[in-house]
C-alpha cells in the first residue's frame, strides 16, 4: 500500500513535469514560428508603407490601420506566450521572474526574496504560477491597496506567501477558485501544500510550502 | 553608417538587412548566433551591431551575452538589442555598464522604418534607446525610500514618467494641461535633483530616465 502511494506521488510529479515540458515546447513553437512570421510581415508592411508614393494616398490609411492591428496582435501574442511559459524563469530563475511579475502586476506588489541560487525547475514553475494567480486574483477581487509577496528557501523548504490587505472572503464567490484548485493540485503533486486564509474583512493570504531539494 | 545584423531566423535576418539598406545603412554582414556575431564584429568593425537577444545554442539570452562581450572588447561599437519580450531586467543589465551607444527595443518596432533608422543612428552616434514598453514597466515598479526619485515632487515624477515614454516637452505639456514653459521648468528640476551633468539635451533626457530606473 505504502509503495503504491509512493509510486502514485512520483507519477503525479512526472505529470507536472511533462505538462511544463509541453508548455515550454508550445512557447518555443510560437516564438520560432508565429511570432517570427508576424514580425516579418510587419517589416514587409513597414517597407511597403515607406515606399508608397504620394499618389497612393488612398492606400495610406489602410496600410496604417493594418500595421496598428498587426502591432496589437503581436502584443497579445507576447502576453499569451509569457503566460504559457515565462522564459525569464528558465533564463534567470525564480527571483528575477518574481521581480518582473511583481513589477508589472496590476496591483502594487512588495516583494521580499530570501532565495539562494536556483531551485529545481518544477519548484520554480509552481511558485511562479502561484504568485501569478494570486496577484491576478488580488487585483481582480480583493479591492486591496497592496500585496506583500515573500519567497523564502530554508532547510530544504520553499515557502511563498502572498498577502493582501483587501476584503477577504475568498472562496465564497463562484468560479473564483478554479485557477487555484489546479495550482493546489500541482503543488500537492510535488509533495507540497497550498493553503488559503481569507477571513471576511481581513485580507487574503496564500501560503505555499514546497520541498526544494 | 556600417551595421551588422545577428538573428537566427533567416526570415528576420534578411528582412532586417533589407530594411536597413532601404534606410540607407551599409550592411557589412549577417550572423546567426552569438559566436558568429563576435567573429563578424572583429572582422567588419561595424558602427552598430543589431542583435536578437534569443539565439542558438541555448535560445535564451545569447544576444545579451554577445552584446556584453562586444561592449567589453570593442567599446566604440554601438549595440541595439532586439527582444521579442519586455524584460526590463535585461535592459538594465545591458545599460548598467554604461548607456553610451546602447539600445533595447522590442523586435516589432523594426517594422517602422523611420523609427528603426532613428534608433540605429542614435546608438551609432553614442546615444541610447530604450523601448517605451520597457520603460513603462520599469517606471511602474515600486521604489525604495532612499531612491533619489522619491525626492522628486509628484508632478515632477509624472513628467519624468512621460519623458521615459519618449515624449517631447510639447507632448507632455498637452497631456498635463500645462504650458511648455512649465514642463521645461520641471525637466530642469528633475535634472538637478538627479544630479545629471549638462550634456546635449536628448541624451540627458535618456540619462534621467536611466538614473531613475537604475536607482531601484
Amino acid at each position: 500500500m505504502r509503495a503504491r502511494l509512493v509510486e502514485l506521488q512520483a507519477s503525479r510529479a512526472r505529470l507536472v513535469e511533462a505538462t511544463d515540458a509541453e508548455r515550454r515546447r508550445i512557447e518555443r513553437d510560437l516564438h520560432d514560428g508565429t511570432q517570427q512570421r508576424l514580425v516579418s510581415i510587419a517589416m514587409s508592411l513597414g517597407l511597403a508603407d515607406a515606399k508608397l508614393p504620394a499618389a497612393g494616398a488612398e492606400a495610406k490609411p489602410i496600410v496604417a490601420q493594418t500595421r496598428e492591428e498587426l502591432a496589437a496582435a503581436l502584443a497579445e501574442l507576447r502576453d499569451l506566450t509569457q503566460g504559457i511559459y515565462p522564459t525569464i524563469l528558465t533564463e534567470r530563475g525564480l527571483g528575477a521572474a518574481l521581480d518582473e511579475l511583481c513589477g508589472r502586476a496590476a496591483i502594487t506588489a512588495h516583494l521580499r526574496l530570501f532565495l539562494d541560487g536556483r531551485l529545481p525547475a518544477p519548484v520554480e514553475t509552481a511558485a511562479y504560477y502561484v504568485v501569478s494567480e494570486a496577484l491576478t486574483n488580488a487585483a481582480k477581487h480583493s479591492r486591496a491597496s497592496a500585496v506583500r509577496v515573500a519567497a523564502t528557501c530554508a532547510d530544504g523548504l520553499l515557502t511563498v506567501e502572498i498577502a493582501d490587505d483587501g476584503v477577504g472572503g475568498a472562496g465564497a464567490g463562484a468560479g473564483r477558485g478554479s485557477g487555484l484548485r489546479g495550482l493546489a493540485d500541482r503543488v500537492d503533486a510535488l509533495g507540497g501544500r497550498l493553503t488559503v486564509s481569507s477571513p471576511p474583512g481581513q485580507g487574503t493570504t496564500l501560503r505555499m510550502e514546497l520541498p526544494c531539494g | 553608417m556600417r551595421v551588422v545584423v545577428a538573428d537566427d531566423a533567416v526570415l528576420l535576418r534578411e528582412g532586417l538587412a533589407r530594411l536597413l539598406v532601404e534606410a540607407g545603412f551599409e550592411v557589412a554582414g549577417l550572423a546567426s548566433d552569438g559566436s558568429e556575431l563576435l567573429e563578424l564584429v572583429e572582422r567588419a568593425r561595424p558602427d552598430v551591431a543589431i542583435v536578437d537577444i534569443r539565439m542558438p545554442p541555448t535560445h535564451t539570452d545569447e544576444g545579451l551575452q554577445a552584446a556584453k562581450q562586444i561592449r567589453a572588447r570593442w567599446p566604440r561599437t554601438g549595440i541595439l538589442v532586439l527582444s521579442q519580450h519586455v524584460h526590463a531586467g535585461y535592459a538594465l543589465e545591458l545599460l548598467s555598464a554604461g548607456t553610451d551607444g546602447v539600445g533595447y527595443l522590442l523586435k516589432e518596432r523594426v517594422s517602422d522604418l523611420a523609427e528603426l533608422a532613428a534608433s540605429v543612428q542614435r546608438v551609432g552616434a553614442g546615444g541610447s534607446v530604450l523601448d517605451p514598453a520597457v520603460v513603462s514597466q520599469l517606471v511602474s515598479r515600486r521604489r525604495q525610500d532612499d531612491d533619489p526619485v522619491t525626492k522628486l515632487t509628484g508632478r515632477e515624477r509624472e513628467v519624468l514618467a512621460l519623458m521615459a515614454e519618449g515624449r517631447s516637452n510639447k507632448a507632455i505639456a498637452e497631456q498635463l494641461f500645462v504650458s511648455e514653459y512649465t514642463v521645461e521648468k520641471h525637466v530642469g528640476n528633475i535634472f538637478t535633483t538627479l544630479r545629471l551633468p549638462p550634456s546635449p539635451d536628448d541624451h540627458r533626457r535618456v540619462l534621467a530616465v536611466v538614473a531613475f530606473l537604475n536607482a531601484q
